[in-house]
């Protein structure tokens, strides 16, 4: 199906203009981040795709972090830890607030040669120990976010207390800055273990898939997908532990507390008047720990929180299982029937090949086994319990800047890059310590303000999902792994449907229906989503898992068939199409469209 | 004359490949319409009794493979003077108790049957002689029968597989015939137990039209195309054509005629989920009896319902299969190691 007509083109980087009043975004990022004139000739030359998958809205300046931090802990494994030998790391550039990324390429054969050697022992030690290095990984992720739940932002008082003027204790201004460094050495940390397993977790899965399609050519990547994925998932286990809480709402008798429509604080005060009520509270209390670390949306922008800090999805979750419940239906995960329908899958397909094959399919199935829980759990300690919280730790420094006139509302500090950050608390320290009048209650106002307009300018403009030079093919293992993005993919975006009114995905989740579309460009927008309504839309989270609920099929930008909106979507037998690269800015709300999560098409009807 | 039941893969030197094979079908215990094989030895008596053996040899040894006027004459004498040659008693005999035996079987006076060759060869037997060999539908009553089975050899002398013959320097035509109830196919086509294109051993492959499959084996339509995972029985691929024409049986309920497909059924998929599973589950069944992929033909009759309608009409060994993309023989590791570009591991 892979053609080798002619293979279309991107805009060059340096054609793409401003939209209008977005003049001075640049401001936003570090010199280091933007397609600059000193570099034109090499940077025009490279392949350059929009990185929607992690960063779907324009970049919050502090937010910036979660790509260079992020991208030097990705280059750090990949290029000189593992030296994987034909690629080295992930460059970044910023165009009107949108992150596009491009491999670095290892093209002297010599050095391929030299790092291959080096791979093969390092990545084999992590294969060959995989399972001690991942207990301790967890182990060490576990420290590391219990080291920042214990992170607190100290207080500037009038005096410094008597600890400081009779003890050993230090003063207000070391301390402040040192739990700034603190949390940025934390963040830091964070990304080197996000990363440490990321890529060979990965590559184990897709060497899986590439055997499995040479020699069952037509085998759907779905039914890969359930030989490998884990039984016994943390991503799962939220919505398992609302299942329960809805069983014990019903068996206890104060179900009649969620009424659609209510807030939480409405159930919450309700149930609080009644003995079994207090009860299942305690019961919930229990549960948030750390349950409720669910992020409400893919975790790497400040924007999503917790479930803790915004109750509203599990609360609309756990109506919803009570209602289905009272109607008498089964809200159980089927555990036993996708457990069987894995092994079963495993052994036909087994059966089918030769004594070789089978050797090698048995094999890279185990370690796919392996290395998958790595996969699936990073997500959930990285990407939403530990940053959900570390942004809840920078808005305490927020509300330091704030208490002291420097931002109007602890929000802003992520108007402000971490360096800015560090900047205007410096200031705010030597002008406490001095008693001078500081200028930061001046300075950064203005600036915030002008950052949320240009933000929400941004916004509006939609970003090409690539620029610069069309490859010839896509060989760096990075991007097939972590993006899914492939030569075939990227020919397809570039030679993108003239008259717009059909678009070409991987297909993810089988099935064909036709409905209105919802697009959902941004978190706080899911509340929108109506049932019958085909969600469409960048990226899925596991956070909105409820409103599969309601939704007859979901499509997205970007993924594979290991992202979220296809485990979820074969989860809830509804059709998806991930991988469109332009969903979000070909389709309508409210427009129909068909989507055939089998032939993984989505088909603008009108 | 045996029933087709009787027979076994040993048999093939007597009655033929496709006799022999519906033998082993109804064994492993798949749908296949009752009948009866007519022997090569029946053949044999026919040209020996009528004293053709003299004629023929000569018209054949006139024959040049290269020259079709040659074989055109030869085809034309030997069909002339097998068409007015009696058929011997013994054999019209023999035919008529077996026809009223099947008929005994189904419960109809005069059941209409096919009639098809089986013929020997090397390997792939019918598959050497594919489309070169005549099938006669919707034959009923003793002395039809008797006709046909005669322009059933007398297939075997025509042009096509003269000149076969004579490329491959084959003498000593022996030819068996396959007399089977006829089933009156509301659809039917052609199943590969595995994707004849990919070459991948989890798909079955089936192609499908209305009516019998004359329409579907000549080319005469672009069947419905169907791609279905033996392990899910999922339907990955489905593709619907505009079927123009099907085979029917003729109003007077002897032959089959070619009609236009009714507008309504003409752009509808011929098959749905449920034929498709049991389709599959038949090429599965068939797979595992002959320990090969199979290119199976198949219909279901009108009006029975699934499974019970469903017969299978002649199953062959896949025989060009693509390559599979070779892979060196690695390790699971060295496979991991080669997808990140590390692939020389040397051990």
């Amino acid at each position: 199906m892979e053609t080798a007509s002619p293979v279309g083109s991107f805009p060059s980087p340096y054609e793409v203009g401003t939209p209008p009043g977005c003049e001075g975004w640049e401001d936003l990022y570090p010199y280091y981040a933007l397609f600059d004139d000193e570099r034109r000739e090499a940077d025009e030359q490279r392949f350059w795709f929009w990185n929607s998958m992690h960063f779907p809205l324009p970049m919050p300046a502090f937010d910036a972090i979660c790509i260079d931090t992020a991208y030097q802990a990705l280059g750090t494994w990949q290029n000189r830890v593992f030296a994987v030998p034909p690629a080295m790391g992930i460059d970044y550039r910023c165009l009107n607030g949108y992150i596009y990324i491009s491999g670095n390429p290892v093209t002297d054969p010599e050095k391929i040669a030299e790092r291959a050697g080096h791979f093969q022992q390092r990545a084999g030690y992590y294969f060959e120990h995989w399972d001690e290095l991942y207990a301790a990984w967890r182990t060490k992720m576990e420290a590391l976010i219990a080291e920042l739940e214990a992170l607190e932002v100290p207080a500037l008082g009038e005096l410094e207390p008597d600890e400081v003027a009779f003890g050993d204790q230090e003063t207000s201004f070391c301390a402040v800055l040192d739990a700034y460094r603190r949390a940025l050495r934390l963040a830091d940390v964070m990304w080197q273990h996000h990363f440490e397993f990321l890529l060979l977790g990965y590559g184990a899965y897709v060497t899986f898939t590439e055997l499995c399609k040479t020699h069952l050519p037509d085998i759907p990547d779905q039914h890969i997908a359930q030989m490998v994925a884990g039984l016994d998932v943390l991503l799962f286990r939220p919505d398992a532990e609302l299942r329960r809480l809805a069983r014990l709402a019903l068996d206890t008798e104060v179900d009649g507390a969620f009424v659609e429509g209510r807030t939480p604080a409405e159930i919450e005060s309700e149930l609080a008047e009644s003995e079994p009520g207090r009860t299942w509270l305690a019961e919930l209390e229990a549960v948030k720990h750390p349950w409720f670390h669910m992020a409400t949306g893919d975790g790497l922008y400040h924007y999503y929180g917790s479930w803790l800090d915004d109750p509203t999805i599990p609360f609309a979750s756990l109506t919803g299982h009570i209602a289905a419940l009272r109607a008498g239906e089964d809200i159980e995960r089927p555990s036993d029937h996708i457990a069987t329908e894995r092994e079963r899958l495993a052994s036909e397909y087994g059966a089918l090949l030769d004594d070789e094959a089978r050797k090698g399919f048995d094999d890279l199935l185990a370690l796919s086994r392996t290395v998958f829980p790595y996969v699936e759990e990073h997500k959930f300690l990285c990407d939403y319990w530990f940053l959900t919280t570390w942004w809840n730790t920078i808005r305490d420094f927020g509300g330091l800047l704030a208490e002291h006139g420097f931002l109007e509302d602890r929000e802003d500090v992520f108007q402000l890059s971490r360096l800015e950050v560090y900047s205007a608390l410096d200031e705010l320290l030597l002008t406490w310590a001095t008693g001078g009048q500081p200028r930061g209650p001046m300075y950064w106002p203005p600036i915030v303000a002008r950052r949320k307009e240009l933000l929400a300018r941004l916004a509006d403009w939609t970003p090409p999902p690539a620029v610069g030079a069309v490859p010839d093919a896509i060989l760096d293992p990075a991007l097939i792994m972590l993006w899914g993005v492939t030569t075939q993919r990227v020919h397809a975006w570039a030679q993108a449907d003239e008259d717009g009114s059909s678009l070409s995905g991987t297909p993810a989740s089988p099935g064909v229906v036709e409905g209105p579309a919802r697009v959902v460009r941004n978190v706080s927008e899911i509340g929108d989503v109506r049932e019958g309504e085909i969600l469409v839309c960048s990226i899925t989270s596991p956070a909105w898992a409820p409103i599969f609920s309601k939704i007859q099929a979901a499509v997205t930008d970007i993924g594979g068939v290991m992202s979220h909106a296809a485990i979820v979507c074969r989860e809830y037998a509804l059709p998806a199409v991930v991988g469109t690269g332009r969903a979000t800015s070909q389709i309508r709300t409210g427009q129909r469209i068909r989507v055939d999560g089998s032939a993984g098409s989505v088909t603008l009807l009108e | 004359m045996r029933p087709l039941a009787a027979l076994r893969r040993g048999d093939t030197p007597a009655f033929g490949g496709k006799s022999s094979t519906l033998g082993e079908l109804i064994a492993a215990g798949i749908p296949v319409a009752p009948g009866f094989a007519v022997s090569t030895a029946a053949l044999h008596t026919f040209v020996r009794e009528a004293g053709l053996d003299g004629k023929i040899a000569a018209e054949l040894a006139r024959v040049s493979a290269g020259d079709v006027d040659s074989v055109v004459a030869a085809s034309h004498a030997i069909g002339e003077a097998m068409r007015s040659a009696p058929v011997p008693d013994v054999v019209r005999e023999e035919l008529a108790a077996a026809y009223a035996a099947l008929a005994e079987e189904v419960g109809t006076p005069e059941p209409p049957v096919a009639v098809r060759s089986s013929a020997l060869g090397e390997d792939g037997e019918d598959a050497t002689f594919a489309g070169q060999l005549e099938s006669y539908l919707w034959i009923r009553g003793a002395e039809p029968l008797v006709a046909a089975v005669r322009d059933c050899w007398v297939s075997l002398f025509g042009p096509p597989a003269i000149a076969y013959r004579a490329h491959v320097g084959q003498d000593e035509p022996a030819m068996g015939v396959a007399v089977q109830l006829m089933v009156d196919a509301e659809v039917s086509g052609v199943l590969f137990t595995c994707n004849p294109v990919s070459g991948d051993p989890s798909m079955v492959a089936v192609n499908a039209s209305w009516g019998l499959g004359l329409a579907v084996v000549g080319g005469e339509v672009t069947p419905d195309d169907f791609l279905v995972s033996k392990v899910t029985g999922e339907v990955v691929r489905e593709r619907v054509h505009v079927k123009e024409v099907e085979y029917v049986p003729d109003a007077g309920g002897r032959g089959a005629v070619r009609v236009e497909v009714s507008e309504e059924r003409r752009a509808v998929a011929c098959l749905d989920s449920r034929a498709l599973e049991a389709l599959v589950e038949v090429g599965r069944r068939i797979e595992r009896a002959f320990g090969a992929h199979q290119d199976v033909e198949w219909a279901i009759a009108r009006a029975r319902g699934l499974p019970d309608g469903l017969f299978v009409l002649q199953s062959r060994p896949v025989t060009a299969l693509p390559d599979r993309r070779s892979v060196e023989s690695a390790t699971a590791m060295g496979l991991v190691m080669s997808m990140f570009g590390a692939g020389d591991r040397k051990d």
